[in-house]
Formats: structure tokens, C-alpha cells, sequence
């Protein structure tokens, strides 16, 4: 009986610094494999005026992620996520019919990102941007 | 409790799991004068577990490109959270395995182990040895440090000393005339896929000899200490009465094994440069060749005994003639004895061979 015991406790005790051993595998491991951090540019993305022609886009990373500016005929500019709400994929720019398309499964945004067809359920990301001195900073 | 018990039922009515526990660990019975040296096997299959799985953690982060390979390395070490502990592990866990597979060998040649009906045993470990040493000579030039580069140049180098054939293998082995980026190309390819498949597939026939063998006797405490096979017929080699392997054994393999992970432990913790020199950290520079560059301490011997023999040649086939001894071992000393104080010519050359090579591992360190 008491050897059954003594067993028992050793056998709980071992359990213990397996799992302690496990965890002290586990975390190292974990954060390794974890994404790393980028390198903080707070948030903010600079391009000159000039790489946005009239009626034309621009592609860039911003915050770990693809976006979009947008020059309208008109002069305006737009900022959006350039990722398509249903899947993922990156949008297009349809120059000629000024709006955006999804070629993954034809999903149609607007210049200014609102759903005009196809399966994404929701509009684009407008992203926040100021124009000083020919610059563009968006973020 | 009663879960385990019904999911250990569940399994056994459809595959007879308890039969195989019966046959494989409870029941399966080993000398009883079994020692520690035993336990250097299942040690050397832990370490190869844990190459494995950092280097393919490493995997991740590594660019086995000649201008990138050691910037990732360093980005490795220095940005990637815990890089440094799975660099170090794989780094010290390379050196450690080499050791223990010399403890391993050295347990196996004393006690006798390798005699008759052993002798696949031993051919398949010593295939397995070089095998060992060719993933650590490829490993040591993936970092692409001043230190990979010059020790792989001098090691290939040596092949060029064949007569006739010597310096189109070494272009083979190189890729190239010079180490460079296509040597990157062959050694990581050598390093991550073949030479590991090979490892693996070598280890199952190891343990395949060793479950149609029968673990050998030591020749010490009770037992005679003579090689009892007579070479008629296939005959196992059983222990009855014998200790269990589990839990008996298997206790002693995790305490060996805690013993050997204390050690590992200490040295990535508290001394992780133990194997690292100086030019182990600064980018291979082709133009520049260090002053003193030096192989692995386990290749110190074999570079000085290049360095002593005025024709490399003469170096290379000495070295050749010594590990083909070493391999045929078997073949060679057919006596029955096992016990290492019967075997006196034996005792002679093993310490004689161990103390030179020691001898030749310093003299290459400091000359």
C-alpha cells in the first residue's frame, strides 16, 4: 500500500516536469515561429504626388498589407486597402473603366471602394492621408 | 482512468496493442548485468530527433544563398525571438553527437560487441559514423563565416591528393574550382535531404541487426564473457530472466539521458561559443584567408595527419588504411573473448589508437 502511494507520488511528480519541460520547449518554439514583428515606420507611408498620375494608381505596402491610391480624372485622391473583402486577393485597377476588379471572382468596386458587383460583402478600407508640399502621407 | 482504459481497449480489440507491449517492452528482457554504455544508443537517437527539428526550424529563417546565408545566420542569432537558442542547440548538438557516437563506439569496441554474429551491427554503425561526420562537414559551411569557408576549402582540398582523378573531384565535390556559391548549393542540398534521409534509413537497419541479433551480454559481473554463437544457424540471442526494458531500462535511458541533456544544457546555456572561433562571426571573404584556420576538434587529427606526411597522399591513404580497419573490424578479430582484460593485443591497440589520436587532435590544435 505504501509502495503504491510512493509510486503514485513519483509517478505525479514526474508528470509535473514533463509538462514543465514541455512548456519550457513550447515557448521558445512558439515565439520563434511567431510572425515578426515589422519594423515600425509609425504607420505612416510617404510617396510624392507625382507617382499618382491623373486617372491612374498606385500600389504600396502600408502597415504589413497592400493599398492603393487613386487619382481621379477630376484631380481627386483616394487612399484604400487594396485587399478584396471576400478573399483576400489584391484588387486591380481597370484604368479605362475607373474602377477596381477582383480577379479571383470578379468582384467590382468603385473608384472609391463601394461593392458595384460580384460576391465581396463588404466596401474596400478607406485609409486616412494628407497632401502637403507634393507629398503624399498616407496613415 | 477509466477513459484511458476503454480507449486502450478500444484499440487493442482492433490491433492487439497489448500484445505488442507485451512482446516489444514489458516483455522484452535484457541481460541482467546491462550497464549505462547501453543507453548510448537511444541518447544518439535523441540528439538526431533534436538535429532534426531545429534544423528545420532553422529552415525557416535560413537563405542558402552565398550572399545572404550569413546575414540570415546573424539575423538568425540576433533579431528572430529564441534564433540564438535553436542556432546554439543544432551548433552544440552537432559536436555532442560526435562525442557521444565516439562513446558509443568506444563501449562497443571494449565490451566486444561487434564480434560474430554482430558484424552487420557493426558495418551498418560504422557507415553510420561517416555518415555523421559528412553532415557535420557539410552543416559547418551552410553559416558561410570565414571559418566555413577556408575549413571546407582545406577539407575538400584534401581529395585532391588522389592520384589521376584527385582534382576533378574536387571541382565535383566544389561545383566549382573554388568553394563558392554552387559548393552552398551541393552542401545544403547534402545537409538537409540526402545525407539525413541516408541517417534515418541506416538507423532503421541498425535497430533492424540489433531486434534480429539480440542485445549482446556484457562481458562483465556473472555471465561468461565469451561469444556463445557458433555460427551453425540464425539463433536470437534472448535473456531469460532478464531485466525488462520497460519501465527498467527505459529508466535508465531517461536518467542517461538527463545526464546528457544537464551537460548540452550547460554548454548552450553558459558557454554557447565552446565550438566557435573568432572568424566563426565575420562573412566569408574568398580573398582573404584567415592566419591560423582549424577544422573541427574532431577532425583535428586527421589535419594533422596530413600535415606530418610530406606527400599528401601518403596522409590520405594512412587515414584510409586506419578507418578500413576500423571497419572490418569483425572480419579481423575473430576471437571469441569479449571480456577487454582477455584481449590483450586488443587492450594494447584500442588504448595505444585512442592516445594517439588524442595525441594528434592537441598537436593539430596548437601547431
Amino acid at each position: 500500500m505504501v509502495d503504491e502511494d510512493r509510486r503514485k507520488f513519483l509517478g505525479v511528480c514526474l508528470g509535473g516536469v514533463a509538462a514543465a519541460a514541455a512548456v519550457a520547449v513550447s515557448y521558445p518554439v512558439y515565439n520563434y515561429l511567431a510572425p515578426l514583428q515589422q519594423a515600425k515606420t509609425a504607420g505612416k507611408v510617404v510617396i510624392p504626388e507625382q507617382e499618382v498620375p491623373v486617372g491612374g494608381a498606385k500600389f504600396f505596402e502600408y502597415a504589413g498589407s497592400t493599398a492603393v491610391l487613386v487619382r481621379r480624372q477630376s484631380g481627386d485622391l483616394v487612399a484604400l486597402s487594396a485587399v478584396c473583402t471576400h478573399l483576400g486577393c489584391i484588387v486591380q485597377w481597370e484604368k479605362e473603366k475607373q474602377d477596381f476588379l477582383c480577379p479571383c471572382h470578379a468582384g467590382h468596386y468603385s473608384h472609391e471602394g463601394a461593392v458595384l458587383s460580384g460576391p465581396p460583402p463588404k466596401p474596400l478600407a478607406k485609409l486616412p492621408f494628407v497632401v502637403a508640399n507634393g507629398v503624399i502621407t498616407v496613415g | 482512468m477509466g477513459l484511458i482504459k476503454r480507449l486502450t481497449d478500444w484499440i487493442d480489440c482492433r490491433i492487439g496493442i497489448r500484445e505488442i507491449v507485451a512482446k516489444e517492452l514489458t516483455g522484452y528482457l535484457l541481460p541482467k548485468n546491462i550497464n549505462v554504455w547501453y543507453s548510448m544508443g537511444s541518447i544518439l537517437l535523441f540528439i538526431f530527433g533534436l538535429q532534426v527539428v531545429t534544423g528545420i526550424l532553422l529552415l525557416i529563417y535560413y537563405v542558402p544563398d552565398a550572399d545572404k546565408a550569413f546575414k540570415s545566420v546573424t539575423f538568425i542569432m540576433n533579431d528572430v525571438p529564441f534564433g540564438w537558442l535553436i542556432r546554439m542547440s543544432h551548433a552544440v548538438g552537432s559536436n555532442m553527437m560526435v562525442l557521444i557516437l565516439f562513446f558509443h563506439m568506444l563501449s562497443v569496441l571494449f565490451m566486444g560487441s561487434y564480434k560474430k554474429p554482430r558484424e552487420l551491427n557493426w558495418l551498418s554503425g560504422f557507415i553510420l559514423f561517416n555518415l555523421i561526420m559528412g553532415i557535420s562537414l557539410t552543416g559547418y559551411l551552410l553559416p558561410w563565416s570565414q571559418l566555413s569557408f577556408w575549413a571546407t576549402t582545406v577539407a575538400t582540398n584534401s581529395v585532391s591528393s588522389i592520384p589521376v582523378v584527385g582534382q576533378f573531384l574536387v571541382e565535383f565535390l566544389r561545383g566549382s574550382k573554388l568553394v563558392g556559391p554552387a559548393t552552398l548549393g551541393r552542401f545544403f542540398a547534402l545537409h538537409v535531404t540526402v545525407l539525413p534521409l541516408a541517417i534515418a534509413a541506416l538507423v532503421g537497419a541498425h535497430l533492424f541487426f540489433l531486434k534480429r541479433t539480440g542485445v549482446s551480454t556484457p562481458p562483465f559481473g556473472d555471465k561468461e564473457s565469451s561469444v556463445r554463437w557458433q555460427g551453425d544457424v540464425y539463433r536470437y540471442e534472448d535473456h531469460p530472466g532478464g531485466i525488462p526494458f520497460f519501465p527498467n531500462y527505459a529508466l535508465q535511458d531517461a536518467t542517461s539521458l538527463a545526464v546528457y541533456l544537464a551537460f548540452f544544457l550547460a554548454v548552450v546555456f553558459f558557454d554557447p561559443y565552446l565550438f566557435f572561433t573568432r572568424e566563426s562571426f565575420i562573412a566569408a571573404n574568398p580573398f582573404q584567408t584567415p592566419a591560423h584556420i582549424k577544422p573541427e576538434w574532431y577532425f583535428l587529427a586527421n589535419y594533422q595527419v596530413l600535415k606530418i606526411f610530406p606527400n599528401e597522399f601518403i596522409g590520405l591513404s594512412v587515414q584510409g588504411a586506419a578507418m578500413t580497419f576500423l571497419a572490418i573490424l569483425p572480419f579481423i578479430d575473430r576471437g571469441d573473448k569479449r571480456h577487454p582484460l582477455k584481449r590483450p593485443l586488443f587492450m594494447v591497440m584500442a588504448v595505444g589508437g585512442i592516445l594517439l589520436w588524442i595525441g594528434l587532435s592537441i598537436w593539430g590544435h596548437y601547431s
